[in-house]
């Protein structure tokens, strides 16, 4: 009885989020005028290192809007959905759909989208880039506000309730603060994964797409086809200290901000991390930027929370009239989003069973075989990021020394955007090879490890200074140590680093495919140029939305039914927590 | 000759202002056959000391003289007892004891049936495949006593090991180990105990040595005459302690 219970759970929990990803889909492909692929011929870039600052600032623009597009986003869905049990199981799962789902799939299917609800205009090309960074960046943030604001303690949220101090005073007081430090650490985390994304639908845009997308990423594509290596240095320069300078003025400061508002009492003794001479001047950025992020948000986020306060104090003297107007007018929105949610989906679902009723092309019979082909390079990419971040990690966790020089190196490696360096990649492996495979290979590679590595050496910082030294104490040897104790206390951290590693290598998989350069369009066998071949050349949307939903139900069914499993396994036996 | 004697032993540890000394000019020897309690203030250095002594750090200045030779090693005739019980989360009961056995190359029947032994002696039965987590405070440092002395130590170390367990099991172990330390089979020959909790020093060592704090030496070295079993409700457990207590207030 009990094992069926679960069972359904289970099978629901891989036929949900397919059926919420056909529907996206199908609307996109509603809304998706005319046929045929995506030919919109822009004029090519010019491409001169002088031209690089503007390059620079369309790309930087970018990312920006869709960040505050984020910041906003998960302001909103983190609170509604610590708000209550409704919200939350409603709220949560949505994202954890939204996180399996390969993202850069995604792209061509907004830019459908997009142009057709700007009437054809660039605006719409930059509305889906807009859209695709925002994807990359907004999940994350969302859960980390969601955490603060469930893990406070219970106590200080009732204190403010016995102070009558609800509304916006609470938010202002308890709940805001309270997601700084997880909002923080995870903005720095949305904008390494931001700016992968955004050099990858540049890239795209002037590649397979042929869509005019000035940016960083499009002049780095325009500058390796060219064979301009000086061009490519310095525009890899460039990026190397916009993420740089980044780090410097805005994410040190602010975290060192931030560590004001963390809530737990400093028991493990660690010093906060101590601002030094520049950068302490510049931690007074920090409460600037906040104190005018703050006054953009205000007015929506009291909205919010006023529409959502269940809790409100006794007033006798308040009009019940005033009251009752407000539900009306709360019951009319919610019935207006109900009435054009029921009408989007219903939409969608008619387009979604048009195209599918369409004849079926030859190719859907390959897609079990390219859906392995794919399959093995990732697999193999994956076994190369293990062989070489876990000797890193136990090196690290045996040396104070080396793992305090590697982390810095390893951070602005890791920062830096994979897909910046494609291009360069790409040329060369296939001036070395003649073909794709291997440059394939190395390209998920770029995508997979680093998140490995952090993952690992976080872990390795958790391992607790008394087991090293009762490992030492009884005299265990080097390999002893490494089996009882190093490799055990890093497996869930493994783990985790292997889940965001496999959802970072199906994106890098569906970009290194499939590579035109050139003017010549270099591919493999296998599920992600197969997407790009139907979405690029051929343009027929049942073949994409085949083969995307294919790549969708094999990321959740290795998540629901190996990682999944896998991680509760190491977190239940693994946790450090005696 | 002493079986271990600590010769001006300094230790500093780098500091945002300059070093910070946690240990300045400590010198004292331990008879065969001895136990001995350490006491201070919080932050006076004991345990960075117990440290020193087992070979887990080096002094910054001094020497450690183990039967006359220096320590520049872990010394595999201690064996720690951690404040915090340093299990291995992941570990049995069972193969968190056989952890130092492993280390020294005993054979897989050898270690079962050592560890066996322990178990048995600290009233472990029982829960010899059950997990760390799964037990209490006490019990588990049980298992951390059973994995000190199933190495069969010459020297047992112990950093605060009851503090972190409530008041009324501290006593029921340390009634344990007096009973452990005073059985004819007990291969420990010198019991080396920090602690902050006065009674336990008075409870259980023959030698009392009373640490200052910041920088921590020794202020006074106090041998325990009170016959055994110690009643805490007698005169001269009463007096000295006081007498302890009232030699760490004056110097903290």
């Amino acid at each position: 009885m009990a094992m069926n219970k679960t069972d359904t759970r289970r099978a629901n929990s891989v036929i949900l989020p397919m059926l919420a990803v056909a529907i996206v889909l199908a609307l996109f492909f509603a809304y998706r005028r005319g046929g045929g692929g995506l030919h919109l011929h822009a004029p090519r870039l010019y491409v001169s290192a002088r031209q690089l600052p503007y390059y620079a600032f369309c790309s930087f623009s970018r990312m920006t809007a869709a960040y505050i597009l984020a910041l906003a986003f998960s302001l909103v869905y983190g609170l509604l959905a610590a708000r209550g049990a409704m919200w939350e199981r409603v709220l949560i799962p949505a994202i954890d759909i939204a996180q399996s789902v390969p993202v850069v799939g995604f792209f061509p299917a907004a830019i459908f989208f997009f142009v057709a609800l700007a009437h054809g205009s660039r605006f719409g090309v930059e509305m889906a880039a807009v859209f695709l960074i925002f994807t990359s960046q907004a999940w994350n943030m969302a859960l980390g506000v969601y955490e603060s604001v469930r893990t406070l303690p219970n106590d200080s949220l009732e204190a403010l309730d016995a102070f009558g101090a609800t509304g916006w005073l609470r938010l202002k007081r308890l709940l805001l603060p309270a997601c700084v430090p997880k909002l923080v650490y995870n903005s720095i985390l949305s904008w390494v994964a931001g700016w992968y994304y955004l050099i990858a639908c540049e890239i795209i845009a002037v590649g397979p797409a042929h869509y005019e997308l000035p940016g960083l990423g499009s002049y780095l594509m325009t500058a390796a086809e060219k064979g301009r290596t000086g061009e490519q240095v310095a525009g890899l320069l460039t990026l190397l200290a916009i993420i740089i300078l980044m780090d410097v003025m805005v994410w040190q400061p602010l975290s060192i901000w931030a560590e004001k508002f963390r809530y737990e009492f400093a028991a493990s003794g660690a010093p906060p991390p101590v601002a030094i001479g520049m950068l302490g001047a510049l931690g007074a950025v920090g409460p600037v930027i906040l104190r005018s992020v703050r006054a953009a948000f205000r007015p929506i986020l009291r909205a919010i929370h006023g529409a959502l306060a269940t809790t409100r104090p006794f007033n006798a003297e308040e009009h019940p009239g005033l009251r009752r107007a407000w539900r009306i007018v709360r019951v009319g929105l919610m019935a207006l989003l109900f009435f054009f949610a029921a009408y989007g989906a219903i939409k969608g679902t008619v387009a979604l069973i048009r195209t599918l009723l369409q004849p079926w092309p030859a190719a859907v019979r390959q897609i079990p075989l390219a859906t392995g082909a794919s399959m093995l390079r990732m697999i193999a990419a994956y076994l190369i990021t293990l062989a070489w971040t876990i000797p890193c990690a136990i090196a690290a966790s045996e040396s104070q020394i080396f793992a305090r020089r590697m982390a810095p190196i390893a951070e602005i490696l890791g920062s830096m955007p994979a897909t910046a360096l494609f291009p360069a990649i790409v040329m060369f492996m296939i001036r070395l090879t003649g073909g794709m495979n291997l440059a394939s290979i190395l390209l998920i590679l770029t995508g997979m490890q680093w998140y490995v590595l952090f993952n690992l050496l976080a872990g390795v910082s958790q391992i607790p200074e008394d087991l090293k030294e009762a490992a030492r104490s009884f005299g265990l040897s080097r390999m002893a140590t490494w089996r009882t104790l190093t490799l055990p206390a890093l497996l869930p951290s493994l783990l985790t680093g292997s889940i965001t590693a496999w959802g970072g290598g199906w994106n890098a998989l569906i970009l290194s495919e499939y590579f035109v350069y050139r003017d010549t369009t270099y591919k493999v066998f296998g599920l992600g140029a197969m997407l790009d071949d139907a979405t690029y050349q051929t343009g027929n949307g049942l073949m994409i939305l085949l083969t995307l939903l294919s790549m969708v139900l094999v990321v959740i069914v290795l998540n629901r039914l190996l990682w999944r499993r896998l991680y509760n396994i190491a977190t239940d036996r693994y946790r450090i927590d005696y | 000759m002493a079986l271990l004697e600590l010769k001006g032993i300094c230790k500093s540890f780098p500091h945002a202002k300059g070093n910070l000394r946690v240990l300045e000019d400590l010198s004292f020897t331990v008879e065969e056959g001895e136990m001995v309690a350490v006491v201070g203030p919080s932050g006076c250095g004991k345990s960075t000391m117990l440290r020193i002594v087992n070979g887990l750090m080096q002094p910054t200045a001094g020497q450690v003289l183990y039967k006359g030779r220096q320590v520049d090693a872990i010394n595999l005739e201690c064996a720690l007892v951690f404040q915090s019980f340093a299990l291995m989360p992941w570990l049995s009961v069972k193969a968190n004891i056989e952890i130092g056995l492993e280390a020294r190359g005993l054979p897989p029947a050898e270690r079962e049936k050592r560890a066996g032994v322990y178990i048995d002696k600290v009233g472990l039965d029982g829960f010899e495949e059950a997990y760390p987590r799964e037990l209490s405070g006490g019990m588990k440092q049980r298992v951390g006593l059973a994995r000190a002395l199933a190495v069969e130590p010459r020297v047992l170390l112990m950093d605060e090991p009851f503090s972190a367990l409530d008041a009324l099991t501290a006593i029921t172990l340390r009634e344990e180990l007096l009973d452990i330390w005073q059985a004819a089979d007990m291969p420990v020959h010198n019991i080396i105990i920090v602690t902050h909790i006065i009674e336990e020093a008075v409870e259980l060592a023959d030698r009392i040595l009373v640490l200052s704090s910041g920088p921590g030496r020794v202020v006074a070295d106090l041998k325990v005459d009170l016959p055994r079993p110690r009643d805490r409700r007698k005169e001269g457990f009463n007096a000295l302690t006081d007498k302890v207590f009232s030699l760490i207030e004056e110097r903290a």
